[in-house]
């Protein structure tokens, strides 16, 4: 199972190198975004400044001040992590009957559970762990490139960056971000690989269509919002930031970011991680994509291809 | 002798249509079985039952195993190709023998190279740079490096030119068959493959047909080629079929001897071809 397992995954790196090369595109457009913004910086002295008050800052906002950017550099990639994943997922059931290699994959020995499993699989583990690997490759390239710049300039990349990049605490968040975001979005993947499965045209216009059109119909006929509010909160409020309101961030002026500041913010600090996996909603979201995914594997097992 | 294959009774409905109706047969190893019938006879219906791609009704054991419910522990066992354009375009040849390698207990990837390194096929080409018959060298250099012990084949060679259908039969033979090795295959061109098989299956409807060893072919059906004054005297031998070629008669028997019909005109062994008109239009009369 696990070896079969093994195989299926390599599969799907092989079939879809979007999943390699999405991330790499953003890793490269954000490599050269840091290389020519400042390569464009005419004037050297606005380099000097900012050493200068990087190196007056305190250790603290200093640490901050680089969370920030390396939060900054990955935020694309979770944005490009979920785009890659709708489209991974509508394609993975879907390409393999419209090329008809679905006979070839049905001739070997393995079961629709094992290929359905290794799909969800890819979607919810091996497209975050792909991408945090590329993730991690920016950071630093990005630091480096700092780096590079500070150490022209006479500062000490080592005492401005190196040292004060709270590297464990930013990449392991990171890392339970990438992890966090497909199990709260899988009911969302489930019904995609369901799609996937049996559509015979247009995955996508067939996965957005009841998305679209259920919270319309529901207005219309009854005047309600429930499946609207139901879907917008499953999209965009994951419970991991329990303890945090991004809304108090903005409206509470410097005071307040001084004293985050101060307290040595941690990114993990500000997950609730068993408030996260604890949450009904998640469990319930995850037994959607269970039932979906079943319906895909039920599909394929049983829909005559010829 | 145990049968590989043993269907009681089996049927598949679509809808009203009965795909395949009520068929009963047995297929022994190390046997070449022939399916032949027209367009929807119910050939491939049948093939996807055996393969465990479909359910059916009645009783169906292929290697001992319910082959819809034991899919994976058959394909152990079983390969088939389908047609030529199966195989995963954006895959290379490498990937592939790695896969097969990883997944499949029986598959020898020496084997397949062994077979490979014979053709022009590259490791590191993408299927959707070969052509249709490398594609199909490639197909069945795997199937072949694979040690299944029924190999179904359905229209295997279908848009190939003659020299790759020639080349595929001679490969079939010398590189996969043997005495611990069964086949299973269906294609349009019967008179290719009629030299290869040692039974025949026709089907028609959904129903079979005819189903006998090829070397039992001669001694229960023989053609007659006569004069129309010749043939009316042995029409009360029943012939199942008649037609009329370039002013003469030719009569289709079936458990007539041969010795009866001595004197009366050219005797001869039906073609697959011509005993398959026979049986399904000689029925319909």
């Amino acid at each position: 199972m696990i070896k079969s397992q093994v195989a299926l995954l390599r599969r799907e790196l092989w079939e879809h190198r979007a999943i390699f090369v999405v991330p790499l595109v953003v890793a490269v457009v954000m490599v050269l975004t840091s290389l020519t913004g400042q390569v464009s910086v005419n004037d050297l002295k606005a380099i000097d400044m900012g050493i200068v008050g990087a190196s007056n800052m305190p250790e603290n906002a200093r640490s901050l001040a680089l969370s920030g950017i390396l939060v900054g550099l990955s935020s694309p990639f979770v944005f490009a992590m979920w785009i890659l994943t709708i489209f991974y997922s509508l394609d993975s059931l879907y390409a393999e009957r419209k090329d008809r290699s679905i006979l070839f994959w049905r001739s070997i020995p393995c079961t629709d559970f094992e290929t359905v499993l290794s799909k969800l699989v890819t979607a919810v583990l091996v497209i975050p762990l792909v991408t945090f690997v590329i993730i991690i490759a920016t950071h630093l390239l990005v630091l480096l490139n700092i780096s590079i710049w500070i150490d022209f300039r006479g500062g000490s990349p080592w005492h401005l960056i190196w040292s004060a990049v709270p590297f464990a605490d930013n990449w392991t968040a990171t890392f339970v971000m990438l992890l966090a975001l497909p199990l709260w979005l899988s009911p969302f993947i489930g019904w995609f690989l369901f799609v996937s499965a049996f559509t015979k045209r247009s995955p996508l216009l067939i996965a957005a269509s009841p998305i679209v059109l259920l919270p319309l119909l529901e207005k219309i006929l009854f005047g309600s919002s429930v499946v609207a509010e139901t879907l917008f909160v499953r999209s965009v409020n994951m419970p991991l930031f329990a303890g945090l309101d991004n809304m108090d961030l903005l409206f509470q002026g410097e005071d307040h970011l001084e004293k985050l500041a101060n307290a040595k913010l941690s990114l993990l600090s500000l997950m609730d991680l068993g408030g996260f996996l604890s949450n009904l909603q998640l469990w319930l979201g995850l037994v959607v994509c269970g039932l979906f995914s079943a319906a895909a594997i039920y599909v394929r097992r049983y829909r005559d291809e010829s | 002798m145990t049968s590989l294959v043993s269907a009681r009774n089996v049927s598949k409905s679509f809808g009203t249509l009965r795909a395949v109706d009520n068929v009963s047969f047995d297929i022994e190893k190390g046997r070449i079985m022939g399916l032949i019938g027209p367009n929807g006879a119910g050939k491939t219906t049948l093939l996807k039952a055996v393969l465990g791609l479909t359910d059916c009704q009645g009783s169906l054991s292929v290697l001992g195993l319910d082959p819809f419910r034991q899919r994976k522990e058959l394909m152990q066992n079983i390969c088939f190709i389908a047609d030529v354009a199966v195989l995963p375009r954006w895959i290379r040849v490498s990937q592939l023998l790695d896969f097969l390698q990883s997944i499949h207990p029986r598959f020898s990837r020496s084997r397949a190279e062994e077979l490979l390194s014979s053709t022009d096929i590259h490791s590191n080409s993408k299927v959707r740079e070969l052509s249709k018959g490398m594609v199909t060298q490639l197909h069945l250099s795997i199937i072949t490096a694979i040690d299944a012990k029924l190999l179904v084949l359905d229209e295997p060679t279908i848009g190939l030119d003659i020299i790759f259908r020639k080349e595929f039969y001679a490969n079939l033979l010398n590189d996969y068959f043997d005495e611990e090795r069964t086949i299973i295959i269906t294609t349009h061109q019967v008179e290719e493959i009629e030299n290869l098989l040692t039974d025949v299956m026709f089907i028609n409807h959904g129903r079979v047909v005819l189903d006998t060893p090829m070397e039992d072919i001669a001694d229960n059906y023989v053609e007659l080629l006569a004069t129309a004054e010749n043939a009316d005297k042995v029409k009360n031998l029943r012939p199942i079929y008649e037609k009329e070629v370039f002013g003469k008669k030719v009569l289709t028997f079936e458990g007539v001897d041969r010795q009866q019909l001595q004197g009366f005109g050219e005797l001869r062994t039906p073609d697959i071809a011509d005993l398959f008109v026979a049986k399904v239009k000689g029925a319909a009369a």
